[in-house]
């Protein structure tokens, strides 16, 4: 095959649908990556138009390198996903310069199926894939744009054809996708970068909170097998920060429990199991959030000894896992005397005017107390507030309790256990999240980011550990009616999210809009992104009972014949070739027309002759002429050797 | 025989090939037997991936590896959907050549060392066409689309060499139409030949007065100016005598007739020409009828088989080349076919 060039309307259509396929990627990207590319298509345009030369190979190869030195001096490296991605997409700019040649068509849709591919490494939803859906169709577009002959213009029929044949191609993918077996990681691949963790920390200062109250994402959803518990009960408990250090409470590593601290103690379970799933947006964190007290089988999730749920591994992409929940519990009714000096200690000295109130409203039982400083908090006037003035002081409870008395959920339950602890009393903070808007058409529970929250729990004596949310001293209605209620007039709320669809849910369409797709987005993440090997052999097994693997590779063949059979049967459908009949038709036709032009046909003349006799008296290019020439060639089986009568013409072109 | 092209690299291995490839072209011949009328059916269709079609399967096991690492169900969809993709690609690659039609039409004479014209249609015998169809021959291709419901006429030119019958090699009918990662292709033996005329040569000057007949010296007159009148067309006058500007005028088509003198009637005879081999002769006698076809003379043609009564006009000269070209030439030459 000699080198052939590349048609100029699928080089433009290439370029369009190479932007399309990199769009999502604005946002991870530095802007100067999106100017090489818009700068190379600029080129490539005037050199369409003959205006501009192809670049030298050196420039071309000079632009590369300095391309990937200036990735790299953004990123500090080039292994991980975004340097990659950063690269391929300077690639794919500087290959647009050089691309003259056919081929060099078919090396940018395979690189902008690759960058289709890394677009899924970074999110899996619904939109994302619609959106990389379309621009496949783009693609495939242009591989039929490729393939033209000169001069054939656009019109809906390539892409017409590009989607019809990418229709045909689902039934088999959806077999393929179901039937594949997920294998695991063959090795390790870069993973992202620089991508900061969301959600509740597990450091627990004043502010580490009330910032998520800006965001309206969601951080995690969860469908219930029955009933949803009532919005009080409504505690997602995420993370147990029992050490308080440089002013702040953190959490203990399950590695420097002494060896007999780290079994988890089942607690005596009062009331049935509530069963729920939950899919977790990626939050980079190893936290998994369940209500009070929650066990899981799913793989992957262990169970601490503070009877809260983690993952080995931090969460990169989307996780579901299945729960269940048992709100009545007692729970370590006995704390061993290591436990019970651990979740006393607090460093010595901070505090002074805390710890002398502390001392001077003593109580006989821990539970008097905790009544006196939650009744202290009702009464003096404390404010529920998301901007806080800052406290830069040591001594923050002191600062916070006795002068400023504004805070968010975090400044209650950081004094309050700091108070606990000073009266002698195990406690501990707690962060998760509280409420959850709940979504009637898939029976789910969507916890957003500005639902994040903080709480104590404490020690009794017989009762074990118990929970005590002294922001409900406060502000009773964010328990009961969540944040959005407490907070209505709050600038600060959701700053960060000014065109959620939450924000419009006061409108009634746009409400049932947003729960309707919230309800596919659910089923999106839990039945196709969430679909793993478990998930695969128990649908399998449903389908076809006891799995084996000859079933694997017959349903794989079975299912492909059962889409290639209609698809062959279709393409080949036969239809009647011109029968003889039909060829003397054909000839009878052109006669006629012939006779009406003074050129008759004689009685019972042979075609041929006919029309060696007819050739005389029309033009070379007459196209009846040619009509009848193809006509007598079909008639007679025959070699085809006219000779023609213009052999004048022929002498000029000879020596 | 038809010629089929080798790459260089494998002349080195000629000598062990060469009974395989002697098999694989009786095998071709037997399953694709020339015809005047070929219509790619199924079995006539031979499917294989390109370079490009190589290449996006690298590019897809890459995309699997990349699934299978980051564990991630959408980058294995959109390859499954690729790789979906290439296999329904299969399916119309094979359907846009099937049952395309390929009709000889006609092949035009031509002389040694010109290209000789042969004419091609390509008939789509479906409703959705065929579409970047190529038409391959060693030194002459085409690449042309085929409207649903629509013939396409095709002229490919081929150069000729020797004289006599000439047998096109056969004939690639290929297209990668719509995906590009697929080549379907298939032979066609046609069943169509070209006359080659022999090659004019000037014969010998002395030849020339003694080829022409009683008279000489009147060669060079051309003759044409002495006009005698009308008469109406025949056929078989030459086009240069049609009263062209009569016709314009929407008069029947008439003849110039000439005044030509008694001494312009040659006889182009193969005794004459006792010093030259068999082609020599034909290429002297050939120019001879050339140059007096130019000149607008009456001549005739004498050889040891065939002879040609005095004449002129196009159609005389057709038929002197014609005898010219296939003397010592049986119709069949090609058994093979």
């Amino acid at each position: 095959m000699p080198q052939q060039a590349m048609p100029p309307l699928a080089m433009t259509w290439l370029m369009a649908s190479l932007v399309m396929v990199m769009l999502p990627h604005v946002p991870r990207m530095p802007l100067w990556i999106l100017l090489v590319y818009a700068l190379a298509a600029l080129w490539r345009l005037q050199m369409l138009r003959a205006r501009l030369p192809m670049p030298a190979v050196a420039i071309r190869l000079l632009c590369g390198l300095g391309g990937a030195l200036l990735v790299w001096l953004r990123f500090g490296t080039l292994i991980g996903l975004e340097p990659m991605v950063a690269v391929l997409l300077v690639a794919t700019g500087l290959k647009l310069l050089e691309a003259v040649r056919l081929r060099d068509g078919y090396v940018l849709v395979c690189l902008g199926l690759f960058l289709a591919i890394t677009q899924f490494l970074f999110s899996q939803s619904l939109p994302l894939v619609l959106w990389i859906m379309l621009s496949s169709v783009l693609l495939v577009t242009a591989l039929i744009l490729l393939n033209q002959t000169p001069g054939t213009r656009l019109s809906y029929r390539q892409p017409l054809l590009a989607l019809r044949m990418l229709a045909l191609a689902v039934p088999m993918m959806v077999a393929l996708f179901l039937l594949f077996p997920r294998i695991d990681p063959l090795w390790s691949l870069p993973s992202r970068i620089g991508q900061g963790s969301t959600g509740m920390s597990d450091v627990l200062s004043p502010g580490s909170v009330s910032r998520l109250a800006r965001s309206a994402d969601v951080a995690f959803r969860a469908q219930f097998v029955d009933e949803v518990p009532s919005p009080s009960e409504r505690y997602w408990r995420g993370m147990v920060l029992n050490r308080f250090e440089g002013g702040a409470w953190r959490r203990t590593d399950m590695r420097q429990l002494p060896p007999n601290e780290q079994t988890v103690f089942s607690p005596d379970r009062l009331s049935a199991a509530i069963r729920y799933r939950v899919i977790m947006e990626p939050s980079q964190q190893r936290w998994l959030y369940g209500l009070p007290y929650a066990q899981s089988n799913s793989p992957g999730v262990v169970a601490s000894p503070d009877n809260h749920l983690l993952l080995q591994e931090p969460i990169t992409g989307q996780f579901a896992y299945d729960v269940e929940t048992w709100l009545g519990v007692r729970v370590d009714q006995a704390l061993s005397p290591w436990r019970r000096d651990y979740e006393q200690q607090l460093p010595p000295g901070l505090n002074p005017r805390t710890r002398a109130w502390v001392a001077a409203n003593g109580a006989t039982t821990p539970r008097q107390f905790i009544d006196r400083v939650l009744a202290y908090f009702r009464t003096e006037p404390f404010y529920y507030t998301l901007e806080p003035p800052p406290i830069a002081d040591e001594d923050f409870v002191d600062r916070f309790v006795f002068d400023t008395r504004r805070g968010f959920c975090e400044h209650y339950a950081y004094a309050f256990v700091v108070m606990m602890r000073m009266a002698g009393i195990p406690a501990r903070v707690v962060g998760g999240y509280l409420g959850g808007e709940y979504n009637p058409v898939n029976n789910t529970l969507i916890v957003r980011q500005f639902d994040a929250h903080a709480w104590a729990e404490v020690w009794l004596a017989g009762e074990g550990w118990r929970r005590v949310d002294p922001t409900a001293a406060v502000a009773p209605e964010r328990v009961s009616l969540g944040l959005e209620a407490a907070l209505a007039d709050d600038p600060g709320f959701l700053a960060s999210s000014p065109l959620s669809a939450y924000r419009f849910k006061g409108i009634g369409l746009i409400n049932w809009l947003r729960l309707r797709y919230d309800a596919v987005a659910w089923r999106w993440q839990a039945f196709v992104v969430g679909f793993d090997s478990d998930r695969q052999i128990r649908v399998l097994q449903s389908w076809f009972g006891e799995l084996r693997p000859g079933w694997f590779v017959m349903v794989l063949f079975g299912s492909a014949l059962l889409v290639l059979l209609p698809l062959t049967w279709w393409m080949h459908r036969v239809r009647r070739a011109p029968s003889p009949l039909a060829t003397e038709r054909r000839f009878a036709v052109i006669a006629e027309q012939l006779a009406q032009r003074g050129m008759a046909r004689g009685p019972a003349e042979p075609p041929l002759r006919f029309l060696k006799r007819v050739r005389h008296y029309l033009e070379k290019n007459d196209p009846l002429l040619l009509e009848l020439e193809q006509a007598v060639a079909a008639l007679y089986q025959t070699p085809a050797q006219f000779n023609s009568g213009s052999v004048e013409l022929k002498v000029q072109h000879s020596r | 025989m038809a010629a089929v092209k080798t790459p260089a690299g494998t002349l080195l291995f000629a000598p062990l090939t060469a009974p395989f490839q002697r098999r694989y072209q009786r095998w071709l011949r037997r399953r694709l037997p020339p015809a005047r009328v070929i219509t790619l059916e199924q079995r006539r269709l031979f499917i294989f991936p390109t370079r490009a079609g190589f290449f996006f399967m690298l590019a897809l096991l890459v995309m699997l590896l990349a699934a299978i690492n980051y564990q991630n169900n959408m980058a294995y969809g959109l390859t499954f959907w690729l790789a979906m993709l290439f296999v329904v690609a299969v399916h119309f690659t094979h359907g846009n050549l099937l049952r395309l039609t390929v009709v000889a039409v006609s092949a035009r004479s031509a002389f040694p060392g010109q290209r000789a014209e042969f004419r091609l249609q390509l008939r789509g015998t479906q409703r959705r066409g065929h579409c970047g169809v190529r038409l391959l021959w060693p030194e002459s291709e085409a690449f042309v689309d085929v409207p649903p419901g629509a013939d396409v006429t095709v002229n490919l030119f081929l150069p000729v060499t020797s004289r006599g019958w000439f047998v096109p090699p056969r004939l690639t009918i290929a297209s990668v139409y719509p995906l590009g990662l697929l080549r379907c292709w298939s032979y066609a033996q046609l069943d169509m030949r070209a006359l080659v005329w022999p090659k004019p040569l000037t014969p010998p000057s002395a030849v020339i007065t003694d080829a022409s007949s009683s008279g000489a010296g009147d060669a060079n007159q051309s003759g044409n100016d002495d006009f005698l009148g009308f008469r109406d067309y025949r056929e078989g006058d030459s086009l240069r005598r049609v009263d062209w500007r009569g016709w314009a005028r929407e008069q029947p088509l008439q003849t110039r007739v000439l005044a030509s003198p008694q001494s312009t009637h040659h006889w182009l005879d193969w005794a004459h020409f006792p010093q030259g081999d068999t082609e020599q002769r034909l290429s002297w006698l050939c120019w001879l009828a050339l140059h007096y076809d130019a000149q607008g003379q009456v001549y005739g043609l004498r050889l040891p088989t065939v002879t040609i009564e005095q004449g002129t006009g196009p159609r005389h000269l057709e038929a002197v080349l014609t005898a010219l070209a296939l003397y010592g030439v049986s119709d069949r030459p090609r058994g093979a076919l």
